[in-house]
């Protein structure tokens, strides 16, 4: 009786695994790795979900990898042990070294490998400039960002201010503080998460380049372009507007969302992609509104603010058949409905111009306001300079690194040129070994 | 001499397990960071380019990891001195017979059943320079504001704290134990003939407690140099200014952030030195002067 059993057992064992087997043959896997914790987590899972369910054969398996600077050293890690993810989503700060990678296929070259003609025009022109390289788009649109100052209304009232004209340069900044100091409504009035970001995006919206090789656009940069006359005059705000209790140093990432939400501060300077995270938090409690990155002076000619966030990027060893499933997933991407959750739901950009007319046609951007102001600052901005574009180099995460180092020190009340001028020596070491390396 | 007459393979089956597991996942990764530190890796092409001696030569005139060497050995001394000398006070004032020491001595050790995690989270919240309670309570006590974020100072004393008192409950445990096991009666004839609390700390418990400080002396260096990493990453994640990055992170940070593998493993060769040596030390002095002997 036992010995029947057992055989009966492995008999169903076996149907089963080649039953399994021949099932799996069918349907294609891709493994999608990407940084997007906290509540975009939800949305894209949703979104992944939706997508599975068009279509049982293609399939999306999503992994969080940690954080952006993770992502990126694992999957130049895993490629050449062929263990990476075909899809990837990375930040702006691992462009240049993944485009120098040779890992990737770039993005422009993916509908031509399914087959099919694909029109980039209909993506967002900012986006697709930032991540384009000769004029061809490397990786597709998907979670664009950029940087803009979000402000408490209730507390411009207190002060006596008018919270229609919120100011728009950093002068006025310094005063608008002063007064809400004054006023005896907060102690501190600005801070700012990413800081070294900021410092980028100033440069840019000044239309001025962070690196040279037409701001790493046109070769491997072999230096930055800091500390120069504008540096100076921007350091030279932040160390008396931090000397004078205006600004606080805010952290590294998000850390001064916290004390924005709680009222503790009237200005907050963060990316777009925090939006909805804030107006979730605050709801009732005070009037969020939100307005354009503040200029430094009129001297300077305008550029644009710079495109953050992360756009997907695919592995070149990928086979033909997951080539297939990314790319329904990008068509499933760019329909307005998923476009547009997205959007409402995270504070990324819509990335196409369907959903993007979609949404002005339904009144969203009436309804919501705070959800315009970042797309239509760099909407308005300049295009066609590499300054505004945005710079790429690849050693981006140490760049960063260090420039923060000396915006630190400044906010410390240390000798801004001093602090700065060390970070550039740093940073064009950095850049001279990594073009000896690619060289090679 | 024969242990094992009639099996003579089967012992090597036995451990053969165990050291496998030891030498797939200890010692080959450490022959690679010995190898990887005589390289540098292409970040982005993933070539090895043999450097020979730079990597070393290169961090030892680094003033970055210099300064991270300096504030990784006074970190070590805060967190290992100043850790062990308030939980043994600590679990002194437990053992006494007071009503409800069961619940105090509890009360205290818990901190060690929490994550790394949640307590970074609890203390950078609690010092948060814009919504920190404890930030607000020393602001107007003092009128000095502390902001961790950029102050260095206030970064590093924020850390150490932090790190002493995730490690409290689990010193106190041992200390308590130790000092139970210390007879009350040697305790009671020293104060008979004389000898004041005191006196009787130093002349009788604390050399039967040696063991016992050994012992932690040891598992608070690893914990020191190595496991601080969780409470660090998610305090100041080694900002400001590098304040504290200290070795153990410097090496996470050079390795998978800033992407110079090679420069990491050579780092990390040399903290295994250290470690070894610092080890070898705490061991060979302190189990001579230790009283084993009961």
């Amino acid at each position: 009786m036992k010995k029947v059993l057992n055989r009966t057992f492995l008999l169903v064992l076996v149907l089963t695994l080649s039953f399994a087997s021949l099932v799996n043959a069918e349907v294609v896997e891709v493994e999608f790795w990407h940084g997007f914790s906290g509540a975009r987590l939800e949305v894209l899972e949703k979104i992944v979900a939706d997508f599975n369910a068009l279509n049982p054969k293609q399939q999306i398996r999503t992994m969080l990898y940690g954080t952006y600077e993770e992502g990126l050293a694992r999957f130049l890690a895993a490629h050449p042990v062929k263990q990476e993810p075909a899809l990837i989503g990375l930040y702006e700060g691992a462009m240049g070294a993944i485009h120098d990678s040779g890992m990737i296929i770039p993005a422009y070259q993916i509908p031509e490998k399914v087959g099919v003609e694909w029109d980039f025009g209909q993506y967002v022109r900012p986006i697709v400039t930032y991540y384009s390289r000769d004029g061809n788009l490397w990786s597709w649109p998907m979670a664009s960002s950029t940087a803009m100052i979000y402000y408490n209304a209730d507390h411009l009232r207190e002060a006596g201010l008018d919270p229609d004209s919120p100011p728009t340069s950093w002068d006025e900044l310094h005063e608008y503080g002063l007064a809400l100091i004054e006023a005896g409504v907060v102690k501190h009035a600005l801070a700012f998460g990413w800081p070294d970001w900021m410092f980028e995006n100033q440069l840019a919206l000044h239309n001025l380049e962070y690196c040279n090789e037409g701001n790493g656009r046109e070769g491997h940069p072999t230096e930055v372009s800091w500390p120069n006359e504008f540096t100076d005059k921007l350091l030279t705000k932040w160390g008396d507007m931090a000397a004078d209790g205006v600004w606080t140093y805010g952290g590294v990432e998000y850390d001064a969302n916290g004390a924005f939400q709680s009222g503790e501060l009237t200005f907050l300077m963060q990316s777009t992609s925090s939006l909805d995270g804030i107006l979730r938090t605050v709801g009732d409690d005070f009037e969020v509104r939100t307005t354009f990155l503040p200029r430094l002076s009129e001297e300077y000619t305008r550029g644009n603010t710079l495109i953050g966030g992360s756009s997907l990027y695919v592995s070149n060893q990928a086979t033909q058949e997951e080539l297939e499933v990314i790319f329904e997933f990008y068509k499933y991407l760019a329909r307005p409905e998923v476009d547009i959750y997205w959007h409402q739901n995270t504070g990324y950009f819509p990335s196409t111009n369907a959903a993007l007319q979609r949404l002005m046609d339904g009144g969203w951007f009436t309804e919501s306001r705070n959800h315009l102001t970042a797309f239509l600052q760099i909407l308005s901005g300049k295009t066609d300079s590499h300054a505004a574009a945005g710079m790429k180099l690849g050693m981006f995460v140490q760049a960063r690194e260090w420039n923060r180092d000396a915006i630190e020190k400044v906010s410390r009340g240390e000798d801004q040129r001093k602090a700065l001028q060390y970070s550039a020596d740093q940073v064009n070491k950095l850049l001279a070994e990594y073009n000896e390396f690619i060289q090679n | 001499m024969d242990r094992f007459p009639k099996h003579r393979v089967l012992p090597y089956g036995l451990i053969f397990p165990s050291i496998s597991i030891i030498a797939i996942f200890l010692i080959y990764p450490f022959g690679q960071a010995i190898y990887q530190s005589f390289h540098r890796i292409n970040p982005v092409r993933r070539q090895l380019v043999n450097v020979g001696w730079r990597n070393y030569v290169d961090m030892f005139q680094s003033s970055e990891y210099l300064n991270s060497f300096r504030n990784s050995f006074i970190f070590g001394v805060i967190v290992i001195g100043l850790g062990l000398a308030i939980s043994l006070g600590i679990a002194l004032l437990t053992t006494q017979r007071i009503r409800g020491a069961a619940i105090y001595q509890i009360a205290f050790i818990w901190t060690y059943a929490m994550s790394p995690i949640i307590a970074g989270v609890m203390w950078s919240l609690m010092f948060d320079p814009s919504i920190g309670l404890m930030t607000h309570v020393v602001g107007n006590l003092t009128g000095y504001w502390i902001n961790f974020f950029n102050d260095t100072v206030a970064a590093f004393i924020l850390v150490s704290v932090a790190s002493i008192w995730v490690m409290l409950g689990y010193n106190i445990t041992f200390f308590v134990a130790g000092l139970q096991n210390v007879p009350h009666e040697l305790r009671e004839a020293a104060s008979i003939d004389g000898a004041n609390t005191w006196q009787v700390f130093w002349i009788i418990t604390f050399p039967m407690l040696s063991p016992t400080v050994v012992f932690l002396l040891f598992v608070n260096t690893i914990y020191a140099f190595f496991q601080s990493f969780g409470l660090i990453d998610v305090i100041t994640m080694g900002g400001p200014s590098r304040a504290t990055e200290f070795l153990i992170y410097k090496i996470y940070r050079d390795g998978f952030g800033r992407m110079q593998e090679g420069q990491a493993a050579a780092q990390s060769v040399v903290l295994f030195i250290i470690i070894a040596i610092v080890g070898a030390i705490q061991i060979y002095t302190s189990t001579r002067s230790a009283v084993y002997e009961r």
